[in-house]
């Protein structure tokens, strides 16, 4: 099944925010609990990470772009093969847990 | 090319940009040094231009301001930061006495290029700590004051008051820091009195400042769906104020709706409400305004929410205007 990492919240005063960094790379598979993505408000570091284990697919928002809260960022898949969509709305979320800090 | 940043991104690149160009900039404020800042706008100022400019100082408003007049009157550009606008009134002696009147008072003879920044506006902190006093400061001959409502404008009207002949008061409003805007990718300054037409409309001229634009264009966008076109124009800079393109849109219009987060009494909205009746005198008009209720701005959230306007209250002015 293919999945959207979208940007997690709510997140105090932060409407949109910038993205810092990726630990994970496209075709590569993570497990729950892993740093997935790390991302920037005006003031705190965002630690977004898997609550269940997964393949990375394709980075929509690189570092240095900006995305609005609950918009996503990545597409990930149950399996390597599973072909991907046009857009990643449509897809289901995958669970994040996240600590700003 | 554009790239978006965040205000205090928009702040810090002024001030670098600008004390690389000029070596008589000095950063004096509290907690500006390694800690960057209470937003963290002078971030990285410290570590490139070192402890001789960026200077961190006692939690004393009034000595702050004071050693920046003298400072300014001796040659260099100072930026004074004061944390909270309320702890300007410390400094309102050496600001208004000295600063605002050296040029008078000396026929010339004296400049004192003092911008002293101050972080305004109402976000949980209680009656000493969340007021905007702008509009006090615009009935001060001889200082100018700007207050910016996205980072391009932090960006260029920092960079041209860090020019100016005189004194300068930067209004940047701690609801803006977690915002995010596009700045221009090559060096461009913002001139001062240029109002910015930020939507454009048919019925009615909503006329705001700094974090208030932002109520202004969410009630604008609320009142699209009901079929009112509302114009939004940020003043940016108060003083001198733009008289003309704010009268442009309300002859057109027809009302004129101001908005600010400070007191209606003696505000920004009834200076410019006189001012645009003066430069329409014969045009009929509906014009009001929006401001704080008449009342400290308390710590309790559901008294600081009363208090202070919003996207819905704008909204409702907007309706009761046009009934």
């Amino acid at each position: 099944m293919l999945y959207q990492i979208a940007v997690p919240g709510p997140i105090d005063d932060v409407e949109e925010l910038r993205v810092l960094e990726w630990h994970s790379a496209p075709g590569q598979a993570f497990a729950a609990g892993d740093l997935v993505v790390e991302l920037e408000t005006h003031k705190a570091v965002v630690e977004v990470r898997a609550a269940r284990g997964g393949i990375l697919r394709a980075i929509l928002a690189p570092a240095g772009d900006w995305q609005q809260l609950g918009h996503p960022l990545a597409i990930v898949s149950d399996a390597l093969d599973e072909p991907l969509p046009a857009a990643a709305s449509d897809l289901a979320p995958l669970l994040v847990e996240f600590e700003v800090t | 090319m554009t790239a978006k940043a965040y205000l205090r991104e928009a702040i810090a690149r002024a001030l670098r940009e600008e004390m690389t160009r000029d070596p008589s900039i000095v950063l004096l404020g509290q907690d500006i040094g390694r800690y960057g800042g209470a937003y963290k706008e002078f971030a990285g100022l410290f570590e490139a231009f070192g402890a001789a400019r960026v200077r961190d100082t006692p939690v004393a408003e009034a000595a702050m301001i004071g050693v920046g007049v003298g400072a300014a009157a001796a040659g260099l550009r100072p930026l004074v930061s004061i944390t909270y606008m309320d702890f300007l009134m410390l400094g309102l002696d050496p600001l208004v006495n000295y600063a605002a009147k050296a040029r008078y008072k000396t026929g010339g003879q004296m400049r004192v290029p003092l911008v002293v920044k101050a972080t305004a506006g109402a976000r949980g902190q209680g009656v000493a700590h969340s007021q905007c006093i702008e509009a006090w400061m615009m009935a001060v001959p001889g200082l100018k004051v700007v207050a910016p409502a996205t980072p391009a404008d932090a960006y260029g009207l920092m960079k041209s008051a860090l020019r100016e002949e005189g004194p300068v008061l930067f209004v940047d409003h701690k609801r803006l820091y977690p915002t995010a805007g596009d700045m221009p990718a090559d060096e461009v300054l913002v001139p001062f009195g240029r109002a910015r037409v930020c939507r454009e409309g048919r019925d009615v001229t909503l006329v705001a400042h700094a974090y208030m634009v932002r109520m202004a264009l969410a009630a604008a966008e609320a009142l699209a769906d009901e079929g009112v076109h509302c114009e939004v124009v940020d003043l940016r800079s108060l003083a001198p104020l733009d008289v003309d393109t704010v009268a442009m849109s309300v002859a057109r219009t027809g009302a004129l709706l101001t908005i600010e987060e400070g007191q209606a009494t003696c505000g920004v909205g009834a200076e410019v409400a006189a001012r645009v009746r003066a430069a329409l005198p014969t045009q009929p008009l509906r014009i009001a305004r929006v401001a704080a209720l008449p009342a400290p701005v308390s710590s309790n959230p559901v008294f600081e929410a009363a208090c202070v306007p919003d996207a819905p209250r704008v909204a409702a002015a907007v309706r009761a205007l046009l009934s």
